[in-house]
């Protein structure tokens, strides 16, 4: 539920601009900038998938008090989804298109 | 929140679910008989508070309706008085009716936010993709 993980990947590209003034010294610290911030935001998917999870128990069972939690929980957990499945094509995306570069 | 729209939908919905809920309560009550010498069923209403910022809207707590109730003449009611009397609750369901309307539209209105919201959010991701 953070947003400065979110913020986290702004900075990134941020790096990835300034990459061209010392290849080896950014490489270093974007490199874990990005993992943290993938991390973090792969961390906070499974915390909402699992209070998704929950809820749905929850539903199926009937001790669900509020039915909208249930779906709501779900559909947070459907777009954070997606975010980050986003955000991890675009760096996969990145790496490729570097690694297909030649002199 | 990192979907603050979501969020904030999500506590409309709550709150109108709770309206729901003090309203199916009046209904249910509506013809509750209780003889003159206690209170009447009194209706129960939802009293509604903003949250700091804009974080969305609470229920504060809730409001009782009038105790006094209405005096009907039934003798024949095993729980009237020596008059003759008992108490209706002092409920007019009408007005139940129309906030009956009212927490619902509400109800759907917040749902709708959320699904807009969620489209919103997938439109964002959909950028620079194609």
């Amino acid at each position: 539920m953070d947003v400065s993980s979110i913020g986290a990947v702004s900075g990134v590209s941020g790096v990835s601009s300034t990459g061209t003034v010392s290849a080896t010294g950014t490489s270093g610290t974007g490199a874990t900038g990005f993992a943290n911030a993938l991390g973090g935001a792969v961390d906070n998917l499974q915390q909402l998938q699992s209070t998704s999870n929950t809820l749905a128990i929850q539903a199926v069972t009937g001790s669900l008090s509020d039915i909208h939690n249930a779906t709501i929980a779900s559909t947070r957990a459907q777009v954070t989804l997606e975010l980050v499945a986003a955000v991890r094509n675009k760096g996969v995306d990145a790496f490729t298109e570097i690694m297909r570069m030649q002199a | 929140m990192t979907f603050d729209a979501i969020g904030i939908a999500s506590t409309g919905l709550t709150l109108h679910r709770k309206w729901l809920d003090a309203i199916s309560d009046n209904l249910a009550n509506i013809n509750t008989v209780k003889p003159t010498s206690g209170p009447a069923f009194q209706a129960r209403y939802v009293v509604a508070q903003e949250g700091a910022g804009n974080s969305g809207a609470y229920v504060q707590g809730a409001a009782y309706g009038n105790a006094e109730g209405r005096l009907v003449y039934e003798p024949a009611n095993p729980l009237a008085d020596k008059d003759g009397y008992v108490k209706y609750p002092d409920i007019d369901l009408a007005s139940q009716m129309g906030q009956l309307i009212m927490a619902q539209r509400g109800y759907q209105a917040n749902a709708a936010v959320v699904d807009r919201a969620k489209e919103t959010y997938q439109a964002a991701l959909q950028i620079g993709r194609a």
